[in-house]
């Protein structure tokens, strides 16, 4: 791999940096391996929400910093400090509301690359351990929303965090101690904020960053799954790399992301409450869209009293998790195509639509309330 | 040229064999020696520096063909594959694949007899580094989780501000918090109170008075059955949102939460959704001049025993 630059023509600068650093590192090895990785059956516009998902959390990492410029997490200065943000600090209503955005974002997307994956087969032999990871970064995902949401410290933050740690108190033996744990207290205060604020910049970025590099080794390691339908010699004709034609569709799906974010940063600016306080007044406390069904569900009177509140809260959806989580364990049937597997897809059209009617129907009782 | 593997290798005088492995120096990256493989008598080590020439296909040596069979037999023990031990650039030096790749295993390294006895070594000193930090990581974190209660009458109010019997009146107050290290400040709370019947009361008190406790089981106030004002905590019993006085359609005013739509009757009783217990009742007292005093006490949600938390 001698890189002899052709007769006439002296290397550029630029060039011959390229090479010093090659000669080093194995620049052009590398940049071949990772752009070099064949699609089965060819790039799609499909394949695109790795890649967003990506994008989004590299986005939400960017905002997230320059936030933390101006953002205090102290009880007597947060929502000071936030309000700073949007009010005084040039384009912080932009910053501060597409980081809002791309959380909500992040949670469609996250919806979108895993049911695609459970619908295309794709977790089965030998992606396994990639499908595994992939729910520890969903879970994470969820996480970073929940605790995120507390730290403008308006009375929307101050009573999502007051129900939701209630909710993990209803866990069996530890419940109580979790939620202790979390609030750094019997109720809500200072050092509740220290804690979300600090699992969610460092503790929970740390985590994923890790997970995310762990989940794109694994995939790299099994490939990509392809299309469940056509015979090898078909896939094969119509295979071709990452880059440039599967690039090309990921970084368009990236600008469409972007605009979209920063469209509903335009247009619906994060505008704030009251200063968190444990009197609601007129506020009625709910919390973000994406955790809307759960909040409905927990409405319904089959899970009333404290054994209901716990099948509702934790058992339900623990079960809903470790039934994912051990998914591609005793789904041992190597057929991949999503219409010859009825359960499955009985399954996720079942799932998916209740979470769409508790949703909708918490956004219908509103109107009850007023 | 680097030798390839599976080229034929001629002696001075004959044909012995073909190369079977290739060898690499570390340091040099360079190929230091072949592995000849005798037509079936087994094989033998050969430094480069025997090699006379290398061709497409062809290996040519300097020395005998019974000099070569006169070589001790291959100690493959003696080396690792390239896959087995990292050697950074070395892939990049190498062109003889396929086929098996060898560096010499270290003189060290051979009579390290107990690689298991040192592997588990290793994580029992990890251990005695992570171990004596539990505890005190544990009780770093736990420090502001388990504060005792606060037993202070706060003053809410006149009493005079409650007009109709069985009717929730809110009361809010604003009380002083001391958080660790941040200056004293202000919060602001709620609790709801009724001037009830005698029915209402037997409802609520079932003919007994109602003892509050501290921590330690110490009796701090007790509410007569007979006295008429309900202090009820803001805090709903289901999973601790703020409830309200509201008008219902079919089952009149009720104290409703909304958050999961509990309802409770003037008295605290669950009349409807998910609650698991009454509405928390607080204790008070009401001065000659009408001021109202409660204890801010707040309990444990989702459960259906109360339990005081603050």
């Amino acid at each position: 791999m001698s890189d002899t630059p052709s007769v006439g023509t002296p290397p550029t600068v630029a060039e011959k940096v390229f090479d010093f650093v090659d000669e080093r590192v194995g620049l052009k090895l590398l940049t071949a391996k990772m752009l070099n990785e064949a699609v089965p059956g060819g790039s799609r516009w499909a394949y695109v929400f790795g890649s967003i998902l990506l994008f989004i959390f590299a986005m939400q990492a960017v905002t997230g910093v320059l936030l933390m410029f101006y953002y205090v997490p102290t009880a007597d200065h947060a929502y000071a400090s936030t309000q700073y943000i949007l009010h005084d600090v040039d384009y912080g209503w932009y910053l501060l509301s597409y980081h809002f955005w791309g959380s909500s974002a992040m949670v469609v997307c996250v919806f979108a690359h895993m049911s695609q994956v459970f619908l295309w087969g794709a977790y089965k032999k030998p992606r396994e351990l990639i499908w595994v990871v992939g729910l520890a970064l969903f879970g994470l995902v969820m996480t970073f929303g929940f605790t995120g949401y507390l730290l403008p410290w308006d009375q929307r933050a101050y009573w999502a965090t007051t129900v939701g740690v209630e909710i993990i108190d209803k866990v069996p033996v530890l419940g109580d101690f979790l939620a202790r744990f979390l609030k750094g207290g019997a109720v809500p205060g200072q050092m509740t904020l220290s804690r979300f604020f600090v699992i969610h910049v460092m503790v929970l970025p740390a985590i994923l960053i890790g997970l995310a590099g762990l989940h794109l080794f694994l995939f790299r390691c099994a490939g990509p799954a392809g299309p469940f339908r056509g015979t090898p010699t078909e896939l094969k004709a119509k295979t071709d790399y990452f880059f440039p034609r599967q690039i090309w569709k990921d970084i368009v799906g990236m600008a469409v992301v972007f605009a979209c974010i920063s469209a509903l940063a335009f247009w619906e600016p994060v505008v704030l409450l009251d200063e968190a306080t444990p009197d609601p007044g007129d506020y009625h406390p709910e919390p973000e869209w994406y955790f809307l069904f759960i909040f409905q569900h927990l409405r319904l009177k089959m899970f009333s009293g404290e054994f209901g509140q716990f099948l509702a809260s934790i058992a339900l959806p623990g079960a809903l998790g470790v039934m994912l989580l051990l998914l591609p364990f005793f789904d041992r049937n190597p057929e991949r195509n999503i219409f010859r597997r009825p359960i499955a897809l009985i399954g996720w059209v079942v799932l998916t639509a209740s979470i769409l009617l508790f949703t909708v129907s918490a956004i219908i009782n509103r109107s009850f309330l007023d | 040229m680097q030798p390839q593997l599976k080229s034929k290798v001629r002696c001075a005088d004959r044909e012995v064999g073909e190369v079977s492995k290739v060898i690499m120096d570390p340091l040099s990256q360079e190929v230091s020696h072949l592995v000849v493989s005798m037509n079936g008598a087994g094989e033998r080590q050969i430094s480069m520096f025997a090699v006379q020439t290398v061709a497409e296909d062809l290996v040519q040596l300097r020395s005998s063909s019974s000099e070569i069979l006169g070589l001790p037999p291959f100690k493959r023990d003696d080396f690792v594959t390239l896959h087995e031990v990292e050697i950074p650039g070395l892939e990049r030096h190498i062109h003889v694949t396929p086929g098996e790749v060898l560096v010499p295993f270290p003189e060290l390294e051979r009579n390290v007899k107990r690689r298991t006895f040192f592997a588990n070594l290793t994580h029992v000193v990890g251990l005695f580094i992570g171990l004596p930090l539990v505890y005190p990581v544990l009780k770093f974190m736990m420090k502001p989780m388990y504060a005792p209660f606060d037993n202070k009458w706060l003053k809410i109010g006149n009493i005079a501000k409650v007009k109709a019997e069985n009717s929730g009146t809110q009361y809010e107050f604003k009380r002083k918090v001391k958080e660790a290290y941040l200056p004293e400040a202000e919060i602001e709370k709620n609790v709801w109170l009724v001037k009830a019947t005698p029915a209402v009361l037997e409802k609520v008190y079932q003919g007994k008075d109602i003892e509050f406790v501290d921590s330690d089981g110490r009796a701090i106030w007790t509410n007569k059955k007979d006295f008429p004002y309900l202090a009820f905590s803001g805090k709903c019993p289901h999973l601790g949102c703020a409830y309200k006085w509201r008008k219902h359609k079919v089952l009149g005013e009720v104290f409703l939460c909304p958050c999961h739509l509990s309802i409770y009757d003037a008295s605290g009783q669950v009349l409807d959704g998910p609650a698991p217990r009454p509405l928390d009742l607080l204790p008070i007292q009401v001065s000659a001049s009408g001021e109202v005093q409660i204890i801010d006490m707040e309990f444990k949600a989702g459960t259906k025993s109360q339990t005081r938390i603050v």
